[in-house]
Formats: C-alpha cells, structure tokens, sequence
C-alpha cells in the first residue's frame, strides 16, 4: 500500500502532522464565511503567523462559500494560504460545494502560479463531514482537475492521526 | 424548506434522532410519568423556584414531543394526549439550544433521584449532539470544539507551548530539589505510566504540573508525559458529539500504545476521568490493552505502599470536598478521594449532601465556555455557595479542574471566604523529601565580609517593564512592590483611561489587568489592546475573579488572554505566572 497516488504529471501525498507548522509552499485553511481565523487551525495559524494575517483578509471582509481568497503566510513556514470557504455543518449541495471549493483552491493556486499546495481532511471533524466522504470528493476532484493542463505539481493531504489517515489511505490505493 | 415547511436543519435533527434511539434512551423518554419527583433535585429549580421551565421533566417534554411525534406509536394514535409535536425552523432549535445548553449542566442529579429510571442528562446530552451536527451551538461550545478537533485539546495550546510549560516546570522542580533525576520525562517508551493532563494545566495553572511530577519523583515513579495526544478532557461529553469524544480518546489512546506504556494515569478531572476511562472506548469503537486509573489512585497507593511519605501538619487549615458530578455520581469515585484527603490535611469537614448527591458546581456540562448563558449558571450556584458555607471550611478541595473554575467562580459571586485547591496540590505540600545535597570538595574558609552572608534577592524579572492597571490601589501597590522587588520596572493605572495612555508612551512587556474597574472596564481595555496595532503583541495577565473573565477565554472575540489569575493572589504565584508568560528561566 502507497502513500503517493500519481496523476499526470503531478503527484498526491500523504502525511502525518500538523499542517499549519510545516515548510510547503502554500497551506489550504477551511475559513469561515466572515474569514476569522477563529480557534482550532485558526488558532494556531494566528498564533504562529502572527496577526498580519487576519489583517489581510479583514481586506476581503466576507466570503460566499466556494469562494477562496489567498493571503500570505505571516511568520508560518508556508509563502501563502488559501483560505477556502467550504460547506458545513450537512448543509444542502455540500457534496457539490465541496467539490467546487477544492477545485477553486487548484483554480486560485494556479492563478498564483503556486505549485504545491497542503490540504487537510477537507470539511471533517468539526464541520461534520465523514472521513470517507471527504477523501472520496478530495481525490475525484484532483483527478478531474491534474488530468488536464496543469502547473500543479504536488499535493499533499495532511492528516493528524491514524483514525484520519486510514480512510484517506485506502481510498488512495483504491485507485492506484 | 423543504416540501414540509421544516427547515433542513430541522429535517436533519429529526432524522438523526430517529439514529440515536437505543433502549436506553427510549427507556427514558418513554417512562416519565410526571411525578415530579425530580424537580427539587435541580439547582436550577432551587434557584427559580417559581419558573417551572427549570425543571427537568419539563425541559426533557421539548424532547420528549418530538420523540412522541416521528418514533413512538402512541403519538401517533393518541397525538393531543400525549403532546406529540413536531419541529419546524431553525428558531425552534435555537429555542432548544437554550434549553439543553443553558438550563442543564447535564449533571445527573435528577437521574438519579427518579423512581422510574429516566435519565434525563442522557436525552439532554444526545439533544446536544443532534443541534451541534447542524451547526447550532453556544459559540464557546463552537470554539472549544474545533480547537480540539483541529489542534488536539480543548485550549488550543501549541505543541510548542505544551512542551515549553513542561519543560519550564521540569526545570524548577530540578532546582527545587537539587536533583537532576527529578526531571520530567518526555515521550519516554515503555515507561510504567503515562501522565495525561488538562490543557487548563499548561495555560493557566501550570503548578499541578510541577505538583503531580514532585510526588512521581518522590515515589521513585518509571514515568512520562507524552508530546502529543496528552489531553484526557473530552468536549465530545459536553458537546453531545459522540464522533468527537471518539476521536479525543483514540488520539489519547495511541499514543499510549505507541509508547508501549503500561498504565495511563488521568489527572484529577472529572469529565476527563469519565470520558478517557469509561466512554471513549465506545464512542471510538475500540479496545485499550493497558491500564487506565485517576492520579487519586495513583496518589493514594503511593501513601499506602509507603512509596511517599507526607506531613499532614504542613497543611494546618480546615478543608473540605467537593464531590465532581462526573468523577463521583457517574463514576463512584467517592472514598478514595476522602482517604486521600484524610491522610494529607488534619481538619476535613463533609459537606452535605455529598458524594453522589451532591450539587453539581454549576459549571459542569461544558458551562464554563457558555459565557451567554453566565447570569443564570450564578443563580443556580446559590445551593452550592450555601452547602459550601456550611462547612465553614478555608479551602474546598475537588477533584476536578472544571470544578476548580465553577467554584472559583461561584465563591466570588457569593463572597465566600475560601479558596479552591485540588488533591495534587495538598499530597504535593505535604510531601517529606530529603533534599540532594550536592558532593563538595572541601576548600579553605574565607572570610567573608558580614553583609555579603545573606543572600541577595534573585532579581528575575531584572529589565523587564510590567503594567499593573487595577482601580482598588492596595492591589496596586501589592502587586507593584512584588514585581518591583523582583527587579521589575513598574507602571501603575488605575483605570483603563490612564491604562491606554501609559501602554502608549512607554514600552511595556506585560500588564496585569483587572476585570470590573469603573469607566472603561478591563475587558474593553484588553480588546482594545488587541485590536491596536502597536498593542496588541502586548502579553496580559487578567487578575480578577469575576465570571466575566470566562468569555475571554472560551468565545474569544480576540485572542485569549496569556494568563489570568484568581484573586487574591500570593506572591509566589504572582511571580510564577509573570515568568510563565515572560518565558523567563531561573
Ligand atoms: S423524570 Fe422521573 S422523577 Fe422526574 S417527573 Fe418524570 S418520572 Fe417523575
Ligand atoms: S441533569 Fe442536573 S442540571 Fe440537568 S436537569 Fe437534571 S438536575 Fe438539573
């Protein structure tokens, strides 16, 4: 069983750990729709970035879910976040809202020309979306979207413990 | 809307209760047959006698109608008779969320005390569950959740900061007792214990660390903390998210087994106690093949087996015990605790009722993070103040952090003269330690000039520039002449007026701010302060004992504080928690 799925020419990761402290070019943050970092990642975004991030998206003011705004990444080991406005909380259309905010951060990080992108488990735990589901939507998505012409070169899912990764584990040797 | 005219939420809430139905909760909702015989066993009925919408079969009929609508056949034939009725919008649910979050600390009082078996807490925590699923929560329950879903404990403290508080008091009681064998072990594999915490422990009272490593290295334990997965509270249990208490105790659970430690030993909480050894097992759907008990154990069976030796006359005031409604009424943890006490203090007093009938502190349920809903927790803690009062007692002993702060709370409401302490404090002050003293070669004496002898005051907050903004001026000079004493340059305010003028003309490393001060209260001072570009890295120590302190920490409209302390405060603690926040070593 792999960790690494290749598609096209990009390939997807996966990893143990916490996101928000790693070195990668640039971090997806599940925001809220009034963009405060608020507590959970947030809190440790704000707290190891420093607070010229909030400032930044105060800028944006509010978001509609789908929507990603790209601020710079502060103190964080990380140049940019992404920070995507998905669906929460077993909200109507969340597959296909979720579906379109991966692929919005892949659009927006394209347009930044950035090449490699960390995500966490999109939507789960808090905001109630079930491992399973989350991974089956992450991975569809990433197919459709490195199948094409793409810059992206490298994805990485970051997960934080076992229960997090198995799920993900197996759903992405389902398709190697 | 859907077809119906529910809301979705609403749809989702019914929909999912008819999942979470088992004989148990069917059971419940099913037998009462409104004898109120329960009714006086509620604080919150004691509190508002003349308010029926306190009481427990009431509050449990805004379940019970829509369990007799959608699940329970004689709603179905007999509707009106039974009050079966449905839910329609998402101002329903909110109007629920007010009931099962803010007029029931879930803390089983009248489970236990109803003749026909209904186990209200037990509906009212699943009613929780079935709102936080549609995103319908107090906003502190909605803080404290993602932080432990996302960073792993329910404060949000960092890995960074967990092992730096751990490392700090490794250090200090290194030095306390001159012996470097006495440092706190890391992630140690295949240790006989591992020792898991509240993050309340790392944040805000990082003594009952330094106290519980003291009475492992006094016991000659094989033991450690582990850097990650060291959090046994559990917000799942408040919160009514089963999948949340689940992946709390998994993530707890294997790093234990990835360690290969052989008993986990839980910190004094009862809530944490209760998740981690009674409920995450189920709600993670897994097993655990080591050992799980409460550090009271712990503690207890070093006494017994002579393990460590204590003095109960170092701790010569009068106590007594509050029974946690986790630890004691849905545990049975109640004599160990005594047993404990009773071979650490002199003068024990029982308060009564006590051990599973006691009153809950009122700041159970995840209350403490509810700052809405604060008023009415106060009221209903007069039963508690009073039961406390009887005693007469200087200190009340529990064996819960969560009780340490309702009860904080509450003695200041009521202006109680008391204090709150834990069991880990009381074993550690009364424990018997030789003292290392270190090999040294024997050299010549020196004459030394006579006003060299004594010792000079270790200066530790040498260069460092404080704050001190407080309206009552004793406190004022009390806590400038302990900072001043210590090598600090100190500034003083006595409103939050002279407070924001100070902060932005001199440079400030720390202020120590007080909540209720007339005019600008300290609680627009701190959001000032974080919202003003050139203040808001400022580290503030709030120092007060209101209630209103609660909202800072869990709904976070900012960020948090970097430490608060209860009034009074001593000196030593005072100086403590500066260099705690300062990062400053001896
Ligand atoms: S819950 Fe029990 S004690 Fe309370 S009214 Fe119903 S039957 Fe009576
Ligand atoms: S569980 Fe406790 S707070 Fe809730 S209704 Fe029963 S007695 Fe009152």
């Amino acid at each position: 069983m792999s960790d690494t799925l290749n598609i096209n020419n990009s390939v997807v990761d996966l990893v143990k750990g916490d996101y928000t402290d790693m070195e990668i070019e640039s971090i997806v943050y599940y925001a809220q729709n009034d963009l405060k970092l608020g507590s959970g990642f947030g809190n440790a975004i704000s707290m190891r970035g420093g607070p010229s991030i909030q400032d930044e998206l105060n800028k944006f003011g509010e978001a509609e879910t789908t929507d990603v705004v790209v601020t710079a990444g502060g103190e964080l080991k990380t140049r940019h976040i992404l920070h995507a406005v998905g669906p929460k909380f077993q909200e109507e259309y969340l597959s296909d809202k979720l579906k379109k905010t991966i692929h919005n951060c892949l659009k927006k990080a394209e347009e930044k020309g950035i090449k490699t992108i960390a995500f966490p488990p999109m939507g789960c735990g808090f905001y109630g979306v079930a491992l399973e589901v989350s991974a089956d939507i992450m991975f569809k998505t990433f197919e459709e979207y490195l199948s094409g012409d793409t810059s992206i070169e490298k994805i990485v899912i970051c997960l934080n413990d076992n229960r997090e990764f198995i799920p993900f584990h197996e759903r992405l040797n389902k398709n190697s | 809307m859907s077809s119906n005219n529910r809301s979705h939420k609403a749809e989702l809430v019914i929909e999912r209760l008819g999942k979470k139905l088992n004989r148990q909760i069917v059971g419940s909702l099913a037998a009462c047959v409104h004898c109120g015989m329960c009714t006086d066993s509620c604080h919150y009925v004691l509190a508002n006698p003349d308010d029926p919408t306190y009481a427990p079969a009431y509050k449990a009929d805004k379940i019970r109608k829509v369990f007799k609508k959608h699940y329970d056949w004689t709603g179905k034939v007999l509707p009106d008779w039974v009050g079966a009725k449905s839910l329609y919008t998402d101002e329903e649910l909110e109007e629920l969320r007010d009931i099962v979050f803010g007029k029931c600390t879930n803390c089983r009082r009248c489970s236990i005390n109803c003749p026909m078996g209904v186990d209200f807490a037990t509906f009212n925590r699943m009613t929780r569950g079935l709102l936080v699923n549609v995103g319908i929560m107090p906003e502190g329950v909605a803080v404290v959740s993602k932080d432990q879903w996302e960073i792993g404990n329910q404060m949000g403290v960092l890995k960074e900061d967990y092992i730096d508080t751990v490392e700090w008091m490794s250090d200090e009681l290194v030095d306390e007792v001159n012996d470097p064998k006495a440092a706190i072990p890391i992630d140690k594999e295949d240790a006989k214990v591992v020792y898991s915490i509240n993050p309340r422990e790392v944040k805000y009272d990082p003594r009952t660390i330094a106290d519980a490593a003291k009475i492992f290295y006094a016991a000659g334990e094989d033991w450690t903390m582990p850097s990650e997965g060291w959090d046994m509270t559990n917000f799942g249990l408040f919160s009514g998210d089963d999948d949340l208490g689940g992946a709390v105790g998994r993530r707890l659970y294997e790093k234990v087994e990835q360690l290969d430690g052989k008993k986990l030993v839980i910190s004094e909480c009862g809530h944490g106690y209760r998740s981690t050894r009674c409920e995450a097992q189920n709600w993670g759907q897994t097993d655990v093949n080591f050992k799980m008990e409460s550090s009271v154990e712990t503690m207890l069976d070093y006494i017994k087996e002579g393990r460590i030796k204590v003095d109960k006359a170092k701790n010569d005031s009068s106590y007594t015990y509050h029974d946690s409604c986790n630890f004691a009424r849905s545990c049975g943890m109640t004599e160990e605790p005594r047993e404990l006490l009773n071979l650490v203090v002199d003068d024990f007093r029982e308060m009564y009722p006590n051990r599973g009938e006691n009153y809950c502190c009122t700041g159970g349920g995840g209350a403490m993070s509810m700052s809405e809903y604060t008023p009415q927790r106060l009221k209903s803690a007069k039963v508690k103040a009073d039961q406390l009062a009887a005693t007469g007692a200087k200190f009340v002993v529990t064996s819960c952090h969560n009780c340490v702060d309702g009860l904080s709370d509450l003695i200041k409401h009521y202006k109680l003269d008391m204090e709150v302490t834990q069991l880990v404090n009381l074993v550690a002050d009364a424990l018997i330690i030789e003292e290392k003293v270190p090999v040294v070669e024997e050299v010549a004496p020196v004459e030394v000039p006579a006003e060299a002898v004594e010792e000079a005051p270790a200066e530790v907050l040498n260069g460092y520039s404080f704050l001190v903004t407080d309206d009552e001026p004793d406190m004022v000079v009390f806590l400038s002449t302990v900072l001043e004493d210590n090598g600090a340059t100190v500034f003083k305010a006595h409103n939050g007026d002279e407070a924001m003028d100070i902060a932005r003309k001199e440079k400030i490393d720390l202020m120590t701010l007080d909540i209720h001060m007339p005019g600008k209260s300290g609680r627009e001072v701190f959001e000032e302060f974080r919202n003003d570009d050139d203040l808001k890295d400022v580290p503030i120590c709030i120092i007060t004992g209101r209630p209103e302190l609660r909202s800072l920490i869990y709904d976070r409209p900012v960020p948090p504080p970097e430490g608060y302390m209860d009034k009074p405060v001593s000196e030593d603690d005072l100086i403590k928690n500066m260099k705690k926040i300062l990062k400053v070593r001896s």
